[in-house]
C-alpha cells in the first residue's frame, strides 16, 4: 500500500503565482472564470433525466466544462511522467492518510466514496468548490466566496483533527 | 453590473461568429482548446503540490501551509489581474467579450454546504480538480472519490427536484 507516485512540486507561493496566472489566462482567452465542480453536474445530466440537470446552468450539458474536466487527468499524467520518480498505479494515499484510513480496499473505497459524496453535495449546496470559490471567488474578494472558503477550511480542520488527534486518543486507528 | 450587461450586448453581436463556438466548446477547435486548458490546469495543480495527499492533513494540522500559500497567492494574483482587466476594459482574445465575471451569489445552503465540502475535502484529501489530476498520476483512490462526486451531485439534484415538485403541486 505504500508505493505511490511521487511528483515534484514547487514552493507554495510559486504554485500560487502559476495558478493565479492560469486563472487570468483562461479568463482573458475564453471569458470563462475557472471552476470545476459544475462540470460534474453536467456529467450527471448525461445520465439523468431529472429536470434539475436540464435547466439553468445544466440546460446544455455538452459544454466547455466537460472537455476541461477530461483534460485535467491528462495534466496529472504529464506532471507524473515529467517527475524523476516513476509513475506508480496504487490505492495508497501516502504515509499520513495510510496511517489512519482502513488498509482493506473495500473499506477504504467506502471512506473515499463517502468523502466524494460530501464534496459533491457540499459544492452544489455552496455553489462552487475550491476552484470556483477559493480561487476565482477570492480573486474578486466576493463575500459569499470568502464565507464558503472559511467553511471549507473549517470542515477540513474538523475532520483532520478528528482523524489524526481524536481517534488515536480514543485508541482507534493511528 | 449594468456596464457588464451593456458590454455583453455589444460583444454578443460580435461573438456570433466562430469565437462563440470555440469558447463554448461547440467546435472541434474549442474542444481541443479546453482539453488543453484542463491539462495545463491539472499539471499546475500537481506542481503546486495539490495532488500530494500529505499536504492536506499537514495543512489542517497546521504543520505545513503549502496549500494555503497556493490558494492565497493565486487569489492575490487573480485579484490584481482582475483589477487590471477591469480598469483597462480588457476583452477576451477569442470572442472579444469583456474579460470579467460575476461573483457567485449568496444562497441558503452556502454555509452548511461549505462545511460539508470541507469534511469531504479533509477526509478524501482531494477536491474536484485535484482528484481528477490525481487519477492521471495513478493515484487510484481518486476513482472512488470521483464516483462520490457524481453520487453527491446527483443526490443534491434529486433533493432539489423533490423540493421543486413539492412547491409546484
Amino acid at each position: 500500500m505504500n508505493e505511490i507516485t511521487q511528483v515534484i512540486y514547487w514552493q507554495g507561493w510559486i504554485g500560487g503565482i502559476a495558478i493565479g496566472s492560469y486563472l487570468l489566462f483562461q479568463l482573458v482567452l475564453t471569458g470563462h472564470p475557472l471552476g470545476v465542480s459544475t462540470g460534474f453536474g453536467n456529467v450527471c445530466g448525461m445520465f439523468s433525466r431529472l429536470p434539475f440537470f436540464h435547466s439553468g446552468k445544466y440546460e446544455d450539458n455538452f459544454n466547455w466544462r466537460l472537455w476541461f474536466i477530461i483534460g485535467i487527468p491528462l495534466g496529472g499524467l504529464i506532471a507524473a511522467l515529467t517527475s524523476p520518480e516513476p509513475l506508480v498505479a496504487s490505492f495508497s494515499l501516502g504515509s499520513l492518510y495510510d496511517s489512519v484510513l482502513p488498509a482493506a480496499l473495500p473499506l477504504r473505497a467506502l471512506v473515499l466514496t463517502g468523502g466524494g459524496v460530501l464534496i459533491g453535495m457540499g459544492s452544489r449546496m455552496a455553489g462552487g468548490c475550491t476552484s470556483g470559490h477559493s480561487i476565482s471567488g477570492l480573486a474578486m474578494l466576493n463575500p459569499p466566496s470568502i464565507a464558503a472558503s472559511a467553511g471549507f477550511f473549517a470542515g477540513g480542520i474538523i475532520i483532520v483533527q478528528f482523524l489524526f488527534n481524536v481517534l488515536p486518543a480514543l485508541g482507534i486507528g493511528g | 453590473m449594468a456596464d457588464i450587461a451593456k458590454n455583453d450586448g455589444a460583444a454578443g453581436a460580435a461573438a456570433q461568429g466562430s469565437g462563440a463556438r470555440i469558447v463554448s466548446g461547440k467546435s472541434a477547435i474549442g474542444r481541443i482548446l479546453f482539453l488543453g486548458l484542463g491539462a495545463l490546469f491539472g499539471f499546475l495543480l500537481s506542481r503546486a503540490g495539490a495532488t500530494t495527499y500529505d499536504f492536506y492533513p499537514r495543512l489542517f494540522l497546521f504543520q505545513d501551509l503549502q496549500l494555503l500559500w497556493v490558494i492565497a497567492v493565486a487569489a492575490g494574483v487573480g485579484f490584481i489581474g482582475n483589477q487590471i482587466f477591469r480598469l483597462s476594459k480588457a476583452r477576451t482574445l477569442i470572442s472579444a467579450a469583456p474579460a470579467r465575471y460575476q461573483g457567485k451569489p449568496w444562497k441558503k445552503g452556502l454555509v452548511p454546504g461549505s462545511l460539508i465540502f470541507g469534511l469531504g475535502w479533509g477526509l478524501a484529501g482531494a477536491c474536484p480538480g485535484t482528484a481528477l489530476a490525481m487519477l492521471g498520476e495513478g493515484k487510484l483512490g481518486s476513482l472512488f472519490t470521483i464516483a462520490g462526486f457524481l453520487i453527491g451531485t446527483y443526490l443534491h439534484g434529486y433533493r432539489q427536484n423533490k423540493k421543486i415538485q413539492a412547491g409546484g403541486s
